[in-house]
């Protein structure tokens, strides 16, 4: 077994910022150091902070966030091993342009834009391939944010992006709701019946300003062809507040054009009845209004220049590095719920629109920022730091799909299913031949297909299902070059050997002393047969809570 | 998996069955730092002592005006006639015959208006007597219960739903994952339960404890609550494990079967039976489909006559057991149906009149109370809503629901504070 090196990061908290000592050097990213310098900057900052993450930790928290999976056996070896100075730079380059960047991104936007939902008009597959196509290209979210709201579904290259509102059955108010939670960072869902009974930024008019861009639209569909999106010339919205009407203080139903929130309404062309149609609406004929105001939409929400959709985009890829936004939740965004850091949240969004909504390069800057690279573990004795203040890396439990395929690379089901393929065979090769894997872990740890995914759980159920699955006990048995097979090869007299072994594939850090000690005890207590014992040892650490969360 | 029925509504939040287990847990990571009260509430928790809660949910939202509050002879009420009940003067809809014979353990809450037609946010006042309020999440009634009533150190859960489709989301809220629901199927044990034989008692005893010693080495210095529940679930996982027996079926007497009837609702009210015998705390049993847009009627003999003599002779059996002086019966839905019948010869959704049933521990046999106007289109007297309701759950197992719950030091209601207990139908 090859040695490795265990590079100690040395690192001293020095006020306004944290220097870095030792064999790495810090990437000179303009945005990373505004990041840091901005969030060293609240109160006792550097009291709170915790050191720099050691490589091992580091190697991990970057592989989970930017491809979805722990690294394998031996990419940690070499990182570990690696004296490069700027191996941590190298290192998030070369995680961004893997195929799993396209992969991970993928299941975090389809959970994101669909909440898992399985096929409907737009086959789930094809939704799948263009959202991994466009991650794979570093789409611009702008550009994929017009195409979500401005397909029909008749373009066939495109018509997967038009499953956002086919497969919500162009209902408009699930879809009000959704472009506002989604894409502005704004949940008008209590804004319905009335102005936001709580948030005062939030108004009726809202909720119906964006409502009348779809009020028109609906899905269309003759026998034996596709379902699409059409919409007729003619459906006006009017509105009025419960609460007024409650309290005798209406002054009758309201109307209103498209609008997004306090801009200016769309203007649109009158017609006489019926002359509004380029196409009229007859039996199996789908109309086409001579103007449309869901083709508004699109360029209204994502105009590149909005700083609703920049703002909330921004905040939005915070919160895939660290579990949660500037402004938490992410779509409740409004005057009284200010950002932790509002200076530094306008910057990010400043640097969104200038970057063009580059989402690579934003992960990027972040993933080399100081603050990203904390380690989990609070000083001692220091004062405890609230998560908003990003002094801490927080733990974050895996996603469902982020289990599944970390599972499947700590006991190497994957490496099992690489050997096949040959020296150029890659993981994610080898997650194509895995085809029932996410299914099998989604059914404990994701929500509900169609159901906006909620905070963490832990469950009895998936301890049972993590305890007794068949599945699971027999990637954990000895097969091809996986984990068990591995340690089975080293001679039984080396039993630190596979201690090693073990931490470095399941945990990716090597094991300390006291653990390397536990692991030659279970072996030598153990009165089962060899495999037995391997594969108790492999369970104990791959269910371990160490395991279950990203930190 | 059955099949969505035809009459279902197209609501993502319209019932739909998994057959494997879900939800028995939760716990925001926001809320996870609750750091208790001091649990023993010394003479309250006497008084309280072995009460138990089963809840019927009938998913969809069952029609008032074919249970609980007939109106024979209205443009609203339908084809069917009311009958004379074991309570002289209560009537009921003729669709519960077995039902009617049993009204002397029950108690009917004919003025409800929770205003809230939306399948998910009905049921949400339902389970947790207060309306959705965005950020926070109440805890069900099992949860509470679970919290409440559960002995303490005892290795079954509190708080278990069967055949309820799927779980009801974060249902502990700040109480914590122990106090979670756990999910049975109708008629079986939880999904992987039954450990394979090629892992000996030994064995799995010294994994599990490399296993707790290594996330307790990981914890250390860290902030503990995630952690904590993660090791929590695999804690329970192993004492569900031990008492296995509990939820295997074919323990049950099969002479049940006629009693109960032979379907998925039969097994899972024989289940809840064997359950409450076990000293579970809290045990919800769904029923569904009710969401009748179209067909209601034809619809509701169908489903009603599956649930009326089977809960009735589950009412019976408690009874005969001795457990129902202790056990507290709820029989509720997200809402009722409209009065109004529309051109499908369906009803919709309607939160603004409509009833639920109560029975057993703290509940006064055969009293009514509220109600509504001739054609069942307005609460007329003693209007009632989801605080109400809790206010009375809570009394009739002798708990105080005026107390609040403390989630990190903010006092969190356990029944709305604007409302009381219908106290006219509490023994």
């Amino acid at each position: 077994m090859p040695n490795f090196v265990r590079i100690v990061v040395a690192c001293c908290a020095v006020a306004g910022g944290l220097s870095v000592g030792g064999p790495l050097a810090w990437a000179d990213d303009p945005l990373a150091t505004q990041i840091d310098q901005q969030i060293a900057a609240g109160p006792d900052y550097a009291a709170m902070a915790a050191p720099l993450a050691d490589d091992a930790e580091f190697i991990r928290r970057v592989s989970l966030d930017l491809n979805g999976v722990t690294p394998t056996t031996a990419r940690v070896r070499e990182f570990l091993a690696s004296t490069a100075p700027n191996k941590r730079e190298a290192l998030v380059d070369e995680l961004l342009a893997s195929p799993l960047y396209a992969r991970h991104m993928e299941k975090v936007f389809d959970v994101m834009l669909m909440q898992r939902r399985g096929n409907k008009h737009v086959p789930a597959a094809n939704w799948s391939k263009y959202l991994r196509e466009s991650f794979a290209a570093n789409k611009p979210w702008d550009q994929m944010a017009r195409e979500l709201l401005s397909q029909d579904g008749s373009d066939p290259a495109l018509r997967p992006a038009a499953r956002f509102f086919l497969d919500r059955d162009a209902d408009p108010h699930l879809i009000t709701k959704d472009v506002g939670r989604l894409f502005l960072g704004v949940n008008l869902e209590c804004a319905q019946c009335h102005d936001h009974p709580a948030i005062d930024d939030y108004k009726q008019a809202h909720y119906w300003g964006l409502h009348a861009f779809l009020v028109r639209s609906f899905v269309f569909q003759n026998p034996n062809e596709p379902a699409v999106l059409a919409e007729k010339a003619e459906g006006e919205v009017t509105f009025e507040s419960v609460f007024e009407i409650r309290d005798k203080k209406s002054t009758g139903p309201k109307s209103t054009m498209p609008v997004l929130f306090d801009g200016k309404p769309f203007d649109e062309p009158k017609f006489e009845k019926d002359a509004g149609y380029k196409v009229k609406p007859a039996d199996k004929v789908k109309p086409i209004p001579l103007h449309s105001r869901r083709a508004l939409l699109g360029p209204a929400v994502a105009d590149p220049a909005s700083p609703k959709f920049a703002r909330a985009f921004a905040n939005r890829v915070w919160w895939l590095m660290f579990g949660r936004g500037l402004v938490e939740p992410l779509e409740l965004d409004h005057s009284d719920n200010p950002p932790s850091h509002p200076a530094l949240l306008d910057a990010l969004t400043q640097e969104v629109i200038a970057r063009k909504y580059d989402l690579k390069s934003l992960l990027r800057s972040i993933a080399l920022s100081q603050t990203y690279q904390r380690g989990s573990l609070p000083p001692a004795g220091a004062p405890e730091a609230p998560p908003e203040r990003f002094a801490v890396a927080p733990l974050r439990p895996m996603s469902a799909e982020q289990l599944a395929w970390s599972y499947s690379q700590a006991v190497g089901l994957l490496d099992a299913h690489k050997a096949p393929l040959g020296p150029t065979g890659t993981v994610d090769q080898a997650m194509d031949k895995l085809p029932s894997v996410e299914p099998h872990f989604r059914n404990y740890f994701a929500s509900e297909a169609g159901r906006i995914e909620r905070g963490y759980d832990a469950r009895s159920d998936q301890a049972l299902f993590l305890a007794h699955d068949g599945s699971l006990l027999s990637w954990i048995s000895p097969s091809g070059p996986n984990l068990a097979t591995r340690m089975l090869a080293i001679p039984a007299d080396q039993p630190e050997a596979m201690a090693e072994e073990l931490y470095l594939s399941v945990l990716s850090r090597p094991a300390t002393a006291e653990e390397k000690a536990d692991v030659v005890a279970y072996l030598s207590a153990s009165s089962d047969d060899r495999t037995k014992a391997v594969m108790h040892l492999i369970w104990a650490t791959v269910n371990s809570a160490e395991f279950r969360f990203n930190h | 998996m059955p099949a969505p029925a035809p009459y279902a509504c197209r609501s993502a939040s319209h019932v739909s069955r998994r057959s494997f287990l879900t939800g028995a847990t939760a716990g925001t990571l926001g809320m996870l730092g609750f750091h208790g009260m001091a649990r023993a509430e010394g003479a309250q928790a006497l008084a309280s002592a072995q009460k138990q809660v089963v809840v019927f949910f009938l998913h969809g939202g069952v029609s008032q005006l074919e249970t609980w509050d007939p109106k024979p002879g209205t443009p609203t009420g339908g084809p069917f006639q009311p009958i004379q009940t074991s309570v002289p003067g209560v009537q009921i809809c003729e669709l519960l015959p077995y039902t009617a014979q049993i009204m002397h353990h029950m108690a009917l809450i004919r003025g409800v208006n929770t205003a809230e037609g939306d399948h998910a946010k009905g049921q949400y006042i339902m389970e947790t007597g207060h309306p959705q309020r965005q950020g926070f999440e109440y805890p069900a009634l099992g949860s509470a219960m679970a919290y409440h009533l559960q002995p303490p150190g005892s290795p079954l859960p509190g708080y278990i739903n069967i055949n309820t489709g799927a779980a009801f989301p974060q249902e502990a809220a700040f109480l914590g994952p122990r106090f979670a629901g756990l999910t049975l199927p109708a008629a079986g044990t939880p999904a992987n339960l039954l450990r394979p034989e090629s892992i000996t008692d030994t064995q799995d005893a010294a994994r599990r404890a490399l296993r707790q010693k290594m996330s307790a080495r990981f914890e250390q210095g860290r902030k503990g609550a995630m952690i904590e529940a993660y090791n929590q679930s695999h804690d329970q996982a192993a004492n569900l494990l031990s008492k296995k027996d509990v939820f295997d079926f074919s323990r049950m007497p099969s002479t049940d079967e006629a009693r109960y009837g032979n379907h998925e609702f039969g097994k899972a009210c024989r289940m809840a039976l064997r359950m409450l015998e076990q000293g579970i705390t809290f045990v919800k049993v769904g029923h569904t489909n009710y969401d009748t847009h179209s067909e209601n009627f034809n619809f509701h003999i169908e489903q009603l006559g599956e649930f009326d003599r089977t809960f009735a002779t589950f009412v019976t059996d408690l009874a005969d057991r001795g457990l129902l002086k202790h056990t507290l019966v709820i029989v509720m839905s997200e809402f009722g149906r409209t009065p109004r019948i529309n051109h499908l010869v369906g009803r919709d959704h309607w939160g603004t009149a409509w009833s639920v049933a109560l029975g057993g521990a703290g509940i006064q046999g055969g009293a009514v109370s509220g109600k509504t106007n001739e054609d069942g289109t307005k609460v007329i007297d003693r209007e009632v809503n989801g605080g109400h309701l809790f206010h009375t759950y809570y009394r009739a197992v002798g708990l105080d629901p005026t107390k609040s719950f403390y989630n990190n030091g903010q006092p969190v209601d356990k029944a709305d504070h604007k409302a009381e207990a219908i106290s006219e139908i509490l023994a």
